[in-house]
């Protein structure tokens, strides 16, 4: 599509599709919640049609919006290993682009919240000594994160810079 | 290795009385008139003696059983009245040591001594209070121990590090050349012209058209405004005072400030980039400031006021600074931060940043990132390629309409931070790759594999 963003060489891994599984669980999860007090609310207060209807169709209509948002920024994400850094681009509206060399990697950290653990996903996160560094995946199945994790490690390990 | 063991060593003797010299100051304060007049010191007298006593006491016994010795590579102190506590400080993690000397201490020429320790985040290792004298000295002796057990570690490649290349690690009567110092009438010039007071001077003007308009109220309001103002500036003052920039073998040392003498080396390794600062009200003297991003020092700015210890000149004449800035990159072969040659982002970026872009310049020459930015205040933050951490290039839904797109240079937390905004989205895509390219050999041309480089 766009070649500002694409992977030096090869092509983007994307994540897994479960990422957007997950994220679409959680729209309607929370559409469902704002519809329930939205209820509780009508009938407490015993609202006018005229009121709820329109928050109603306002919460679907952003359920529906953060839906197909969710999809396409989950589509987004992707990364590229390379011999010696590792990219990763990610965002719809504000897009990222970012290179970490191995070498300059401090440690990993793969993350599995209960939300993911259900879709078999984790997040594998890549720290250097700079916090502005946000080399974060999402959404990668976990033997990929796991592969993941065991290789920039090892690679961290051989080209590590110091500082 | 059989080192004849080294007779331990105590603290000050005056240790316990600098710890409790507030204590001291509150029961004379308290009791000055009553014992004078032969009375009874009153009941805070005898709560605050009983205290001093227990205090007293403890105190001494803490410093009876505080020892300190120099051991087969390893600093060790032994501390603790209640339960006793031995620490080790391995020499080769000695990052760097700073002196620094409390006003109360100052006044028994007493100095603490902070040791700061690879992967400990907090300073855990300090000394105090010692003789000032021993105090250098035995900083003076730590360094030149670390340095030979690092060259010793080193093995073969005998060729020392880069940064000690200058013939350091034998002597160990640290010679010093002092470099740049700052005379008080500048220090007190820049504050006043210092972009607080512009913001003072407006405010103050506010406040008083306020006053000539309302009454009274302006008037009130502008007082608080000034105490905070005055205070600012005198901390700073106090901070600054006698700045003395210093040449040591490990890089430069920095010495401040008029109550609290403070000594800081600043290893040449652990340079992550440095800023230059230019204030408006300064340019017109030619001045500049200089701050240092160091590899392990937490993030801190004076933008609250404190001063803050990244800071190597606080004010100095342009072509000065520049030269301690170059000094500061020596481990990238002293290049001129002011020979890189600075671009500003293209004409259409004046959508996003209609007054900022004619602030706004980048570019990368001979050794170095550099970015500039800043309208009231021009910085211009350098960060050498061999030290570039991460790359991002980032795109907002505006700057995709335009073509543009922010290139971020990332750094360990500290004052530096070079980015090229709104740069052209395909020029700055190609400097990304660049950018990766040359940092990569910058980085494996410094010696690989050193691990934390000290």
């Amino acid at each position: 599509m766009d070649d500002l963003f694409t992977p030096p060489g090869d092509t983007w891994r994307p994540v897994s599709p479960a990422l957007a599984r997950m994220r679409h669980l959680v729209t309607v999860l929370a559409a469902l919640v704002g519809l329930a007090a939205l209820g509780v609310l009508t009938l407490l207060l015993a609202l006018p049609a005229g009121v709820w209807v329109p928050l109603a169709v306002l919460v679907v209509g952003l359920a529906a919006l953060a839906w197909v948002l969710a999809g396409r920024n989950a589509r987004r994400w992707g990364y590229a290993e390379r011999d010696e850094d590792l990219y990763v681009r990610h965002g719809l509206m504000f897009r990222t682009l970012v290179v970490v060399p191995y070498g300059r990697m401090q440690y990993v950290d793969v993350h599995a919240g209960p939300l993911e653990q259900l879709f078999r996903i984790a997040s594998v996160h890549l720290h250097t000594a700079s916090p502005g560094t946000s080399a974060r995946i999402p959404g990668l199945p976990v033997d990929e994160a796991a592969r993941l994790r065991d290789r920039l490690t090892s690679l961290g390990e051989a080209q590590a810079a110091g500082l | 290795m059989s080192e004849p063991e080294r007779p331990y060593r105590r603290l000050s003797p005056l240790t316990p009385l600098v710890r409790g010299f507030i204590l001291v100051v509150a029961l004379l304060a308290s009791s000055w008139d009553d014992v004078l007049g032969g009375r009874n010191i009153g009941p805070l007298g005898w709560l605050l003696l009983a205290m001093l006593v227990v205090g007293a006491v403890y105190g001494f016994t803490s410093w009876l059983r505080t020892k300190y010795w120099i051991e087969a590579d390893e600093l060790r102190v032994d501390t603790g009245v209640v339960s006793r506590q031995s620490r080790r400080i391995r020499v080769d993690r000695l990052q760097g040591i700073d002196i620094s000397q409390p006003f109360v201490a100052r006044l028994f020429g007493l100095a603490e001594l902070k040791m700061d320790v690879a992967g400990g985040g907090a300073r855990e290792g300090s000394l105090a209070f010692l003789p000032l004298r021993e105090a250098e000295d035995l900083r003076a002796a730590l360094l030149s121990r670390r340095d030979a057990v690092r060259a010793m570690a080193a093995g073969e490649p005998a060729g020392p590090p880069a940064g000690a290349a200058a013939g350091a690690p034998v002597t160990p009567p640290v010679p010093e050349r002092t470099v740049a110092t700052l005379d008080p009438g500048t220090l007190i010039v820049s504050l006043l012209l210092s972009p607080e007071s512009f913001a003072f001077v407006v405010a103050a003007l506010f406040f008083g058209t306020l006053f000539a308009v309302v009454g009274d109220l302006g008037g009130v309001a502008v007082v608080p405004v000034l105490i905070g103002f005055a205070l600012t500036q005198l901390r700073r003052l106090s901070a600054y005072y006698g700045f003395t920039v210093s040449e040591v073998p490990a890089g430069l040392q920095v010495r401040r400030g008029l109550f609290e003498r403070d000594a800081q080396t600043i290893t040449l390794a652990r340079v992550q980039g440095v800023v230059v600062s230019e204030p408006l009200l300064w340019r017109r003297f030619g001045w500049a400031k200089l701050d240092v991003a160091l590899a392990g020092y937490a993030a801190s700015s004076d933008a609250d006021g404190r001063p803050s210890a990244s800071t190597v000149m606080p004010v100095a004449s342009r072509p000065l600074v520049i030269a301690l800035a170059r000094r500061l990159l020596a481990e990238a072969g002293s290049p001129d931060p002011d020979a890189v040659g600075l671009t500003p982002p293209p004409v259409r970026a004046r959508w996003v940043a209609p007054v900022r872009r004619r602030f706004l310049s980048s570019g990368a020459g001979e050794g170095l990132v550099v970015s500039r930015e800043g309208m009231l205040t021009r910085r211009t933050h350098v960060v050498p390629h061999a030290r570039v951490q991460s790359l991002q290039l980032r795109q907002g839904p505006w700057q995709r309409r335009l073509g543009l797109a922010d290139l971020q240079v990332d750094s360990p937390p500290g004052p530096v931070r070079v980015r090229a905004r709104h740069r052209d989205a395909h020029e700055a895509r190609a400097q990304l790759a660049r950018e990766n390219d040359i940092a990569r050999r910058a980085r494996a041309a410094r010696s690989p594999g050193s691990g934390l480089t000290g």
